[in-house]
């Protein structure tokens, strides 16, 4: 596979790809999460300012990509800060990339084992999951972007079919006061949401990808990337909060489907909604498994310069034990935090480090 | 701290199912890689097969590489040996007019257009009356009969007996004349050829009713008739390393990419074959992936949808001998589209084709969501269906799975007994098996009525399809997602999804992505994909197909 | 040789996998007893001797629990040649100390598997709701995932169990009550319903809240008012009877359709005005200390009856007049209403504190923790206005 090479994507291909990758669990936990660290209705407004916050950092990185147009950040940041240092951050990016695609699949499979297989067996969720990821990433680059492409317009569709059927429930007095109790409640709430939209890292790797003509257009790229999914969080968050109420979220473990579950209308053929939103969200899941995979995959390719095949394969195992370590749902959730921490660290801070050194050697040259 | 670190480490089992989970692909992996090296092995004897071969056919041809002499009685038993044991090969012996030379025509019974020789060849040598005929010979003669004698359009001279053997079993008509060097060869094949029907397999209500037939210059005077184009271009090849058949590919040099016609040569060349008996092996041996269930080339009886598909880039490759053209590349949406969506105006030609995928989604996942909603999720079901499916499956002792497999199976078998049967006794059948026997089994309270309903809308919907065969692919693939939803609900019918998109995001057809234009996003080849748009606004070609000229219409 | 293991190795996967199909989570439709009814009762009578004799359960209040129960057979289709079941339900009962060990005693009585993804509704007896906290006693309902949050939520004045009975075997008691719960969009005698969604953020909250009042006698299922909850104590107050019920709609504003009757003040014959629409608006105001509220009351209508012989309808100075007695009607309604909930029950039940929890958020941080209390003592104005748009075909 020589994916680095010969691949390309269009620009809507990087537009989808961190549509996809931002697009995950946040759906479903986004609203608990935010409303328990804010405790009053203006966390959409948290969840807002949270996607501003990633695109600051999702331009940063994509700055940082146009200065080595052809390079992935696992190739250049060597050049940048050194054989040894690059290597380690390098190594800390992959494993980060495979520890959240474990992460996903065990949520994808606490879920599914939820709310559809009540009583099959964890690995029995996981392990086909694992296999059609797989087979997917071995055919590169194009074909997660080409799959996520068909995924995308389903999940738009659907998405806005169930959040507007559920406006049947949607009490706007729930969401009121705004900022009735100042700005510093809000406040508390942007770090949650915008772990949310981890994603916009993807672009260290994506923007080598890029067809060189499009290369300029990463940054927009970037916002509008980020724009999408801003608006299904606010969405999810303003229907989840304006239905449930704020002290009803923040019981429910997994409150969007819990809004989902609230009502039915008789009328419509299904009656019942939240099977749709469960498809576009193992849909979503699925696509953010196989970038991060293939994100970490490639990273070890081009670490070890060998081919990527042996690494699509030995990784499995290795995500597969990583997503079965949890102990619980508790556990699952801190296990997120801070793979979350570990990203605002990693694309929060390291960008911006590396993106300041190679200007100044820029300068200096 | 250390406790604590040692209570996450999982379960053995856990990493035994992890090293499960990097096994089974591995081996599947293999297994598929091995039939590819298998694959590529067979190609690389095949390649020498051929030299050797080649080699072979070769000798022979030359040993026989024989000129005529101009004796008359040695070139006539010279053809005699050659082909004279057949039964259907004729020699008629006679004198050419009043010079008195001997003559003689070879030609082959039911192929040769009898009439032609009888009053135009026979006559005219016959009753040629020359002034001094007796020192008409050699040279003049041949210069005579071509230029004086004989009204025939295709008149061709050729010195080499083998050829003009080969030329005599196509239907041509051989002259030996004494004391030329020389054979004529006279056009005169005239093989029988049925009319021009309305194709069964691809009828319309709206369109030309005509389809293409088993002669391959009917064929291609049907491209021809279509308009006057003269960038239309057939170029001619030959498939079958021994009973040869003439193939060619058409397309219009303008528009057509020239990789794509290059690639398509390179791959009918590769053909090393006996005999190319249809267009169906030409199609099986030029695709690109033969593991998918997918059909990467598109057979079509009907010259309006090969012309159009020449007028997108595409290039097509008609075979003598059958009816059944050939359209590469193939892209998925192109399974779902008949002719009539662009003869019939834009907003029903629209519908009717979004009611072509609805009609392909269900036969796809319908039974496969009536198993997992009837034995997984009851849950997401509305209640009143829930409770009028809950009474009508009282009593059925098979679980959803073996209940739809019956009937899906019995659908099946029933299908492909009425294709056999002629057609009255296929009519029958239909209302025998689909009335009697669903009817039959509900009375026997062996499955439910409604899984009878789905499953007979299983099977009109997978008829909705306008290509035969895309319909059979989805038929069969609606067996896998029937599996997985009864072994994963509708989680299994997502993963199975997932999985045949994946699928298809890999599947390549002649380097053009086989689910474009769906993917990636070209605003202007939707014009075309799921509605069709008015004509006034489908300015240009498809994009995806590269093609030189893009402007399909200006203003 | 080597590819011929190949293939085996392939038939052997496909092989160990086809007896898996079907397994796991997978359950026939045919083999379950959907749950379409829950009633819970407070146990008060003799309770079964095994029960007793458990020490544990001394103290303890028992819990009688009632599902009903739709199985294949009891289903008018499923029964064949005709013969129609006796009932179109059935309802095991069984009693223990908390909720899930009750049910999962049925299971000693059913041979079917209940499944409670289409739970309709919760009845919940008047003494259990005043004896046990809410929260406690619907909290396995709150976290179980088979119930759906769709659900609603009623009351019923003496035994819960009694609601889901009915004296016409076909029907199915639950469903009935859920489509007599439709009838709120034509009269504002019937509360908005409560689902379990909805209730969960009321019990968090704190706050007081209404649930449908329903009575059961000899088979005959009727709405009756509402009863009151506590938000602290999340138990039974009291009940608001129909006429109150229709006094809160016009606070709140929720009603969609409706009638208001008056008299006519010279010949005392009734006239019926018929709700095209009702807005209200409660606006706080605080001064210091002091909160007060207006209640602003907009609606639109039509005459749909009146007996008053002298006027016509087509006259626009009796539209007048009568647009002033059901201005009067409906004030009456709302201040028997807020009489009952201010000063009788002492619960805020009308939304009066969202309102300043909107428009006040720091006084109600203040004073949310007793704010039933402060809601006893607050005036409350109210000013009406209807305006009567048509007068159906008769001009008379």
């Amino acid at each position: 596979m020589n994916s680095s090479s010969k691949d390309k994507i269009t620009t809507s291909q990087a537009v989808v790809i961190i549509i996809n990758y931002i697009l995950a669990t946040g759906i479903l936990t986004l609203p608990r999460a935010s409303v328990e660290k804010v405790k009053t209705p203006d966390v959409w407004i948290s969840v807002f300012l949270g996607g501003i916050v990633a695109m600051i950092a999702g331009v940063i990185i994509v700055k940082l990509s146009q200065q080595f147009p052809d390079k992935t950040f696992y190739q250049y940041n060597q050049e940048i800060i050194g054989k040894w240092l690059g290597w380690l951050i390098s190594a800390c990016v992959i494993v980060y990339f495979f520890t959240i695609s474990a992460f996903e699949v065990r949520i994808m499979a606490e879920v599914t084992s939820l709310f559809l297989l009540e009583g099959t067996p964890t690995w029995a969720i996981i392990l086909p999951f694992l296999w059609v990821g797989l087979y997917l990433i071995s055919g590169g680059i194009n074909s997660i972007a080409r799959l996520f492409e068909i995924i995308f317009p389903i999940t738009f569709v659907i998405f806005l079919l169930v959040a507007f059927l559920s406006l049947g429930i949607f009490e706007i007095d729930n969401l009121r006061p705004v900022l009735g109790l100042g700005v510093m409640p809000m406040l508390k709430g942007i770090k949650t949401a915008t772990l949310a939209f981890l994603g916009p890292e993807i672009m260290l790797l994506l923007v080598a990808f890029m067809y060189p003509s499009d290369k300029s257009k990463a940054v927009k790229v970037v916002l509008v990337g980020i724009t999408i999914p801003l608006l299904f969080y606010v969405i999810t968050v303003v229907m989840v909060i304006g239905a449930l109420s704020i002290e009803g979220v923040m019981t429910r473990t997994w409150p969007t489907i819990e809004l989902m579950r609230s009502f039915e209308i008789p009328g419509l053929i299904f009656e019942r909604f939240e099977s749709f939103l469960l498809v576009i969200w193992i849909m979503q899941i699925f696509a953010t498994f196989t970038i991060t995979y293939y994100a970490a995959v490639l990273g070890l390719a081009q670490l070890f310069k060998k081919s990527i095949h042996p690494f699509l394969y030995g990784l499995l195992p290795i995500i597969y034990i990583i997503a079965m370590t949890p102990k619980n749902v508790n556990d699952l959730f801190k296990f997120g935090d801070k793979i979350g921490h570990a990203a605002l660290i990693l694309f929060g801070v390291i960008p911006v480090a590396l993106l300041l050194i190679s200007k100044l050697k820029g300068d200096k040259t | 701290m250390w406790e604590k670190v040692i209570s996450y480490v999982p379960h053995w089992q856990v990493f035994m199912q992890g090293f499960l989970a990097f096994l089974i692909p591995f081996l599947i992996f293999k297994l598929f890689n091995g039939f590819l090296l298998v694959k590529k092995n067979n190609g690389k004897i095949d390649i020498k097969e051929q030299a050797n071969q080649s080699e072979k056919v070769h000798k022979p041809i030359q040993k026989t590489l024989e000129q005529f002499t101009g004796n008359y009685n040695v070139d006539l038993a010279q053809m005699r040996k050659e082909i004279g044991h057949n039964w259907d090969v004729h020699f008629r012996e006679f004198h050419i007019g009043n010079t008195g030379n001997r003559a003689a025509i070879v030609f082959l019974k039911g192929l040769c257009d009898k009439e032609l020789i009888d009053k135009h060849i026979l006559t005219s040598l016959m009753n040629c009356h020359t002034e001094n005929p007796t020192i008409i010979k050699g040279y003049e003669l041949q210069q005579l009969i071509k230029n004086e004698v004989l009204p025939v359009s295709d008149l061709r001279e050729e010195s080499n007996v083998m050829k003009s053997v080969g030329r005599v079993l196509t239907g041509a008509t051989v002259l030996i004349v004494d004391g030329i060097t020389s054979v004529f060869i006279i056009g005169t094949a005239h093989g029988k050829t049925r009319n021009l029907e309305e194709p069964i397999s691809e009828a319309l209500v709206r369109g030309p009713r005509v389809g293409f037939t088993e002669k391959l210059s009917v064929n291609t005077s049907l491209l021809r008739q279509h308009g006057e184009n003269q960038h239309l271009s057939i170029i001619q090849m030959e498939v079958g390393e021994r009973s040869k058949k003439e193939l060619v590919i058409a397309y219009i040099d303008e528009i057509v990419e020239p990789n794509l016609v290059q690639e398509v040569k390179k791959r009918i060349e590769k053909i090393n074959l006996d005999d190319v008996a249809e267009s169906g092996y030409i199609e099986q041996l030029i695709e690109d992936n033969y593991l998918s269930p997918f059909t990467q080339v598109q057979s079509t009886e009907r010259p309006d949808r090969v012309i159009a598909a020449l007028m997108e880039g595409r290039v097509a490759i008609i075979l003598d001998g059958t009816p059944f053209a050939l359209i590469v590349p193939v892209t998925f949406n192109m399974l779902l589209q008949s002719p009539e969506d662009y003869y019939e105006r834009w907003l029903p030609s629209s519908l009717i084709r979004l009611l072509r995928y609805l009609a392909a989604g269900i036969t796809l996942f319908g039974p496969s969501l009536y198993i997992a909603f009837v034995s997984f999720h009851q849950g997401l079901i509305p209640t009143k269906l829930a409770l009028s499916m809950m009474g009508t499956r009282q009593g059925v002792p098979f679980p959803a799975l073996i209940e739809a497999l019956i009937m899906e199976v019995a659908i099946e078998i029933l299908r492909e007994a009425g294709l056999r049967l002629p057609k009255p006794i296929g009519l029958t059948m239909g209302i025998v098996g689909g009335l009697v026997i669903g009817e039959a089994a509900v009375q026997a309270g062996i499955v439910s009525p409604i899984m009878v309903i789905v499953v007979a809308l299983t099977a009109i919907s997978s008829f909705a399809i306008p290509q035969y065969n895309a319909g059979i692919t989805l038929r069969m693939l609606r067996f896998i997602a029937m599996f997985s939803a009864a072994l994963f609900g509708l989680y299994g019918i997502i993963l199975f999804f997932l999985f045949l998109c994946s699928h298809l995001v890999k599947l390549k057809s002649f380097g053009v992505p086989y689910v474009s234009p769906t993917v990636p996003y070209r605003a202007g080849d939707w014009k075309d994909f799921m509605v069709r748009m008015p004509l006034k606004m489908m300015k240009h070609r498809p994009r995806l197909l590269k093609p030189k000229d893009t402007i399909r219409k200006g203003d | 040789m080597k590819r011929k293991h190949r293939y085996v190795r392939f038939f052997l996967l496909i092989l160990v996998s086809l007896p898996l199909t079907g397994c796991w989570s997978s359950k026939e439709i045919e083999d379950l007893g959907l749950i379409v009814g829950t009633s819970l009762d407070l146990e008060t009578g003799d309770v079964s001797s095994e029960e007793q004799q458990d020490a544990r359960y001394a103290n303890r209040d028992l819990l009688t629990i009632t599902n009903q129960l739709i199985t294949s057979e009891t289903t008018v289709s499923g029964t064949k040649e005709g013969s129609l079941p006796e009932k179109a339900y059935k309802n095991v009962s069984e009693t223990s100390d908390a909720v899930l060990p009750t049910l999962r005693n049925m299971l000693l009585k059913i041979d079917k598997r209940s499944f409670a993804e289409h739970s309709k509704v919760i009845i919940i007896g008047e003494e259990l709701a005043s004896t046990i906290n809410l929260k406690q006693s619907l909290d396995f309902f709150l976290r179980e995932l088979e119930i759906r949050p769709s659900g609603l939520l009623l009351i019923a004045q003496n035994r819960a169990s009694q609601a889901l009975e009915t004296n016409e075997p076909t029907k199915i008691p639950a469903f009935q009550l859920v489509e007599m719960m439709e009838g709120h969009e034509r009269t504002t005698k019937i509360l908005p319903p409560m689902t379990i969604a909805k209730l969960e953020g009321k019990l968090y909250s704190n706050s007081s809240f209404l649930l449908q009042n329903v009575t059961a006698e000899d088979g005959e299922v009727k709405f009756a008012g509402a009863a009151v909850i506590d938000g602290k104590t999340k138990k039974l107050r009291g009940f608001l009877n129909e006429g109150d019920l229709e006094g809160n709609a016009w606070i709140t504003g929720d009603g969609k359709g409706g009638l208001v009757k008056g008299f006519d003040e010279q010949s005392g014959s009734p006239i019926v005005y018929e709700i095209i629409s009702m807005k209200s608006k409660i606006v706080p105001h605080v001064d210091g200390d002091q909160i007060s509220f207006t209640v602003k009351i907009q609606s639109e209508g039509r005459i749909a009856e009146h007996w008053v012989l002298l006027d016509k309808a087509s006259d626009n100075r009796f539209l007048k007049k009568a647009e002033k007695v059901f201005e009067k009607e409906i004030e009456r309604l709302v201040k028997n209403t807020l009489e009952k909930t201010q000063h009788e029950f002492q619960t805020d039940v009308s939304g009066f504190g969202t309102k300043l929890r909107i428009h006040y958020p720091k006084v109600w941080q203040k004073i949310k923790k007793d704010w039933d209390q402060t809601f006893s003592e607050v005036p409350i104005t109210c000013e009406v206005d209807v305006t009567i748009k048509d007068y159906g075909t008769s001009g008379d």
